[in-house]
C-alpha cells in the first residue's frame, strides 16, 4: 500500500510538471492550430538561466527562477518573432511553422552543445529533496510536493489570467477563431505575442523542476515528446485537456516503473499514444473541427 | 422513364441545427435540373448526402433504384456520380492537365508494378488519358493552357476546369454546385451554353445548384426550390416562380 | 579518387535513397513525418542479423530489411492515416521512438543500446549506386504515373481527390509502405557501410535530417530532394572538423528555409531540360525588360 501511494504522488508530481510543458504547447496549439516543437527549447532555456543565475551570479533560489521565468518567457516571444511571424504573415499553411519549429527546436539545443557544452550539470540544491512522511500514509520528497504545489499554484494562476484578465478573455476569443478576434479589436500580434510569453513561462517552471530531477543538459528537452503525447491524449487544443492528459501519463509511467520495469517506463508514453489515437484520435477533450465542403 | 436520382423523407441533423428536413425529390434519368433557395437553405448538404460527405440520419436516397445511403465518398465515382464544388476543389499548384487526368485515369487503371517499370499497358493507357483529357480540355476551350498551372487560371476558367475534370470521370450523373457563382452576365451565358450541350453530348442527368435566377430559369425545365432544409416547392420555371412560397422565401413577406 | 572521396559518394547514394521514400511520402502525399529513422534502424538491423548471425548473403538481407520495414510501415499505417495533420504528425514521432526503444531493450536480438557490430562490409560503392539507380528510376517513373497523379490529389485536397474516385486513405498507406521501403533498405546499406549500428543513429535527430533535406529540396520535387540531399550531405561531410555544428546547420537550413524560401531550392518543378531552360528565358526577359527600361 505504501510502495502505490509513493509512486502515485510521484505520478502526480511529474505528471503536473508534464502538465505545465503540456498547457503552454495547447495553448500555442488553441490560438495558432500548429504543434511548436521548439517548446522544449524554452524548458532548457529557463533551467540555464535558473543554473547560471544560482551557480555564477550567486542569486537565491527565488530570483534565479524569477530571471528563468522572464528569460523563458521573452526567448519564446523572440523565437516567434523570429521564425514563425515571418511564415504566418505569408502563408496559412501550418506546415511551414511546424517545420520551422522543429528546426528552431535543433537551433536551440544545439546552441547550448556548443557554447556550454553537452555535460550533465546538476542544479545546486536550493531546492529542498529531503523525505517527507504523509500523514504516516506514506514517505514521498518534498521535491515531489513542492513541484506538485507549484505546478498547481502557476496552473491555477494560469486559469485565473485566462478568465479573469482582458487578456485572458482575448485568449479564448482567439482560440475559437484567431481572425475574427482580429476582427473584434484585438491586437492579434501582441496578442500571440503574450501567449507565447505565458506558453514559455510554463515551460520554464517545468524546465527547473525537471533540471533538478533529471539534471541540466541540452537534450533535456527532447522531454517535451512527452509532453505532446500528454496534449494529444487529452485533445489538441484543449487546457484540461493538456492536464489530464499529463496527470495520466504522469501516473502511467511511475506506476510502470515502480511495478513493472523503468525499462518499459518510456515504451508505455507511447503505447498510451497509439491506444489513444486508435481509439480516440481527437483525445479526451479534444474538438474534431470538420471541413466545410 | 425510370428515376436516376431519388430522395425520399431524407433528413440530416447537425446536433441541434436541422439542416435538411423531410426532403423528397425525384430526378428522372437525362433531365437538366435545377435546385434553388436562399443562403443556408441546405443544398449544397443535399449534394453532401448524395455524395457520402454526410450520412442521413433519416430517410433514403436511391441511385438508380440502389439504396446509397451507405456510400463512402470515393465509392460514388464508380456509381456514375461526379461533382463540382461551390468553393473550387482544383489542385491549384498542378496543371490543368493533370487535373483532368488525374480524373480521367480512372478509367485506363494499370497496375503498380507498371508504374514502377513502365513496362506494359503503361505507355498506351497514359496516352489514351492524355488525349482524352485534352479533347476534353478543348470542349472547354481551355486546351492552349494545358501546362498552366490551375490556380492562376481566371476565375471563369477555373470554374470550367472543375467541370472538365468532372466530366472526365464519364458520370451519368452529373452534380453542379453553383458553377456560375462570381461570374458576371455574359460568362453565364456562356455558361448556360456548354451546360447545355455537355448535357446533350454527353448524355447526362445533370442537377445544378445555383443563384443565378435567370440562368436556372431558362436552362432547367424542372426546379426544386428549398428553404430551412425543406421543399417549398417543386415544378417547371413558370410554377416556381409564381409560388408564393418562393416568392416569400426570396423576398420576404408583404407587410 | 581517394578513398575519402568514395566514401562520401557512398554515404551520399545511402543519403539519397531514404530521401528518396521521404520524398515520396512528405512531399508527394504531403504527410508530414519525424520517425522515419526508425524504418532506416530495422532496415540496418534485419540486414545486420541475418548476415551476421545467420550468413545470409547481403542482396537479399538488404531486400530482406527494406520488406521488414516496409511491412512494419504498412501495419503501423494502418490506424494511424486516419489522423490529420499535427496529430499525425506527433504519432510519427511517437512511433519513430517506440522501434528505437524496442531496439535498445531487445538486448537479446539486438544486443541493446551498445550497438551491433562486425557487420560485413558490403556497401561498396558500386552496390550503393547500383540500388540508387534502380530504386531511384523506379521512384521517378512512380511519380510521374497515375500514382502519382493520386499521391498528389491526396496531398492537395483529400475531398476533391475521394470525390475523384480516390480512396485517400490507401493511397496515404501505400505512400508509407513504400517510403518505408526506401527507408529500410537505406539503412541496410548504411549497416554494411558503418559496419556497425547502434539505436541512437536512428533517433529523432536522423528523422529530422532526413525530412530537412526533402523541404530544403522541395516539397514535391523528386529531382530536388536529390539535389537537397547532395548539397547538406557535402556540407556537412566537408564540415566533418567543426561536426558539432552539423546539426546546427541542420536546424538553421529547416528555420532558414521555411521563413525565406519555403518552396525549396526546386519547389514542386523537377529538374529537367525544360526547366532549365525556362530559368534562362526567365534571365533574359528580365534582362530585356531592364534594357527596355533604361
Amino acid at each position: 500500500m505504501d510502495t502505490i501511494i509513493q509512486q502515485i504522488i510521484n505520478g502526480l508530481s511529474l505528471g503536473s510538471v508534464y502538465a505545465l510543458i503540456a498547457v503552454g504547447y495547447s495553448l500555442v496549439y488553441s490560438i495558432l492550430l500548429f504543434s511548436n516543437f521548439a517548446h522544449g527549447g524554452f524548458l532548457v532555456i529557463g533551467g540555464y538561466i535558473c543554473y547560471f543565475a544560482l551557480r555564477s551570479a550567486g542569486m537565491n533560489i527565488w530570483l534565479a527562477s524569477l530571471a528563468a521565468l522572464v528569460g523563458a518567457g521573452f526567448s519564446a516571444v523572440i523565437v516567434e518573432r523570429l521564425a514563425y511571424k515571418p511564415i504566418r504573415e505569408r502563408t496559412p499553411i501550418t506546415l511551414y511553422m511546424l517545420i520551422a519549429s522543429m528546426g528552431m527546436s535543433i537551433v536551440i539545443e544545439n546552441i547550448f552543445v556548443v557554447t556550454v557544452g553537452g555535460r550533465f550539470r546538476a542544479l545546486p540544491p536550493v531546492i529542498p529533496m529531503q523525505p517527507v512522511n504523509l500523514f504516516g500514509l506514506a514517505t514521498t520528497s518534498a521535491f515531489d510536493i513542492l513541484s506538485l504545489v507549484t505546478a498547481m499554484v502557476f496552473l491555477v494562476g494560469l486559469q485565473l489570467f485566462l478568465v479573469k484578465t482582458k487578456w485572458g478573455l482575448a485568449i479564448r476569443a482567439a482560440s475559437y477563431n484567431l481572425r475574427t478576434a482580429g476582427l473584434m479589436g484585438v491586437n492579434v500580434n501582441r496578442l500571440i505575442g503574450i501567449v507565447f510569453f505565458v506558453a514559455g513561462l510554463l515551460a520554464g517552471v517545468g524546465g527547473i523542476f525537471l533540471s533538478v530531477r533529471y539534471t541540466l543538459y541540452p537534450q533535456l528537452g527532447m522531454i517535451t515528446t512527452k509532453a505532446f503525447v500528454a496534449a494529444v491524449i487529452g485533445g489538441l487544443g484543449s487546457l484540461p485537456g493538456a492536464v489530464v492528459g499529463s496527470l495520466i501519463l504522469g501516473l502511467s509511467e511511475m506506476l510502470t516503473a515502480g511495478f513493472i520495469s523503468s525499462q518499459f517506463r518510456d515504451l508505455v508514453v507511447f503505447m498510451l499514444l497509439i491506444i489513444t489515437l486508435i481509439v480516440r484520435p481527437t483525445g479526451l477533450f479534444g474538438k474534431s473541427v470538420g471541413e466545410k465542403v | 422513364m425510370a428515376a436516376i436520382l431519388e430522395l425520399k423523407d431524407v433528413n440530416k441533423a447537425f446536433g441541434g441545427v436541422q439542416a435538411v428536413k423531410d426532403m423528397s425529390f425525384k430526378i428522372e434519368t437525362g433531365e437538366l435540373a435545377g435546385l434553388i433557395g436562399p443562403n443556408g437553405a441546405g443544398k449544397t448538404t443535399i449534394f453532401n448526402l448524395i455524395t457520402g460527405v454526410y450520412n442521413v440520419t433519416s430517410g433514403d436516397m436511391e441511385y438508380k433504384g440502389r439504396n446509397i445511403n451507405k456510400l463512402k465518398t470515393y465509392q460514388v465515382v464508380s456509381l456514375g456520380i461526379a461533382r463540382t464544388f461551390q468553393n473550387l476543389r482544383l489542385f491549384a499548384a498542378s496543371s490543368v492537365l493533370d487535373n483532368v487526368m488525374t480524373a480521367a485515369q480512372q478509367h485506363y487503371k494499370y497496375s503498380f508494378f507498371e508504374a514502377i517499370s513502365h513496362f506494359g499497358r503503361w505507355k498506351k493507357l497514359e496516352r489514351l488519358t492524355r488525349g482524352e483529357s485534352m479533347d476534353l480540355l478543348e470542349r472547354v476551350g481551355l486546351a492552349d493552357r494545358a501546362e498552366q498551372a490551375a490556380g492562376t487560371l481566371p476565375y471563369g476558367l477555373q470554374r470550367r476546369l472543375e467541370i472538365a475534370r468532372a466530366l472526365s470521370l464519364k458520370p451519368e450523373l452529373l452534380l453542379l454546385d453553383e458553377p456560375a457563382a462570381g461570374m458576371n452576365a455574359d460568362e453565364v451565358d456562356q455558361l448556360n451554353e456548354l451546360i447545355t450541350s455537355i448535357h446533350r453530348d454527353f448524355n447526362l442527368t445533370i442537377l445544378l445548384i445555383e443563384h443565378h435566377m435567370d440562368m436556372v430559369m431558362e436552362i432547367c425545365p424542372h426546379i426544386v426550390c428549398m428553404n430551412f432544409g425543406a421543399k417549398i416547392a417543386e415544378g417547371s420555371p413558370d410554377e416556381i416562380q409564381n409560388h408564393p412560397e418562393v416568392l416569400k422565401a426570396y423576398l420576404g413577406e408583404e407587410e | 579518387m581517394d578513398g575519402y572521396v568514395l566514401g562520401i559518394i557512398n554515404l551520399l547514394a545511402i543519403n539519397c535513397i531514404a530521401a528518396l521514400g521521404v520524398s515520396l511520402f512528405t512531399g508527394f502525399t504531403g504527410v508530414f513525418t519525424l520517425g522515419h529513422a526508425g524504418y532506416m534502424a530495422i532496415g540496418a538491423y534485419t540486414a545486420a542479423i541475418l548476415t551476421v548471425e545467420h550468413g545470409v548473403h547481403f542482396i537479399p538481407a538488404i531486400i530482406a530489411g527494406g520488406l521488414l520495414a516496409m511491412i512494419l510501415a504498412y501495419l503501423i499505417g494502418l490506424p494511424t492515416l486516419k489522423l490529420v495533420g499535427d496529430y499525425y504528425t506527433i504519432a510519427s514521432l511517437g512511433l519513430g521512438e517506440a522501434i528505437r526503444l524496442v531496439i535498445e531493450n531487445w538486448q537479446s536480438l539486438t544486443r541493446g543500446a551498445r550497438g551491433y557490430p562486425g557487420i560485413d562490409n558490403y556497401t561498396t560503392l558500386p552496390v550503393s549506386l547500383g540500388f540508387l539507380l534502380v530504386m531511384g528510376i523506379g521512384m521517378f517513373f512512380l511519380v510521374n504515373s497515375s500514382y502519382g497523379r493520386a499521391f498528389k490529389a491526396c496531398r492537395d485536397d483529400y475531398v476533391a481527390a475521394s470525390l475523384l474516385g480516390f480512396n485517400t486513405a490507401r493511397y496515404r498507406v501505400l505512400s508509407l509502405a513504400i517510403s518505408g521501403f526506401y527507408c529500410g533498405v537505406s539503412g541496410a546499406l548504411l549497416a554494411g557501410f558503418m559496419s556497425f549500428v547502434q539505436p541512437v543513429m536512428f533517433d529523432m535527430a536522423k528523422s529530422t535530417e532526413l525530412v530537412s533535406v526533402v523541404v530544403f529540396g522541395g516539397l514535391g520535387s523528386m529531382s530536388g530532394c536529390l539535389i537537397g540531399t547532395t548539397i547538406l550531405t557535402l556540407i556537412t561531410e566537408l564540415f566533418r572538423p567543426i561536426s558539432q555544428y552539423r546539426m546546427l546547420i541542420y536546424g538553421l537550413v529547416l528555420v532558414l528555409v521555411m521563413v525565406l524560401r519555403p518552396e525549396g531550392i526546386m519547389g514542386t518543378n523537377e529538374l529537367s531540360l525544360r526547366y532549365i531552360k525556362s530559368i534562362f528565358r526567365r534571365r533574359k526577359k528580365m534582362s530585356a525588360t531592364e534594357e527596355g527600361a533604361r
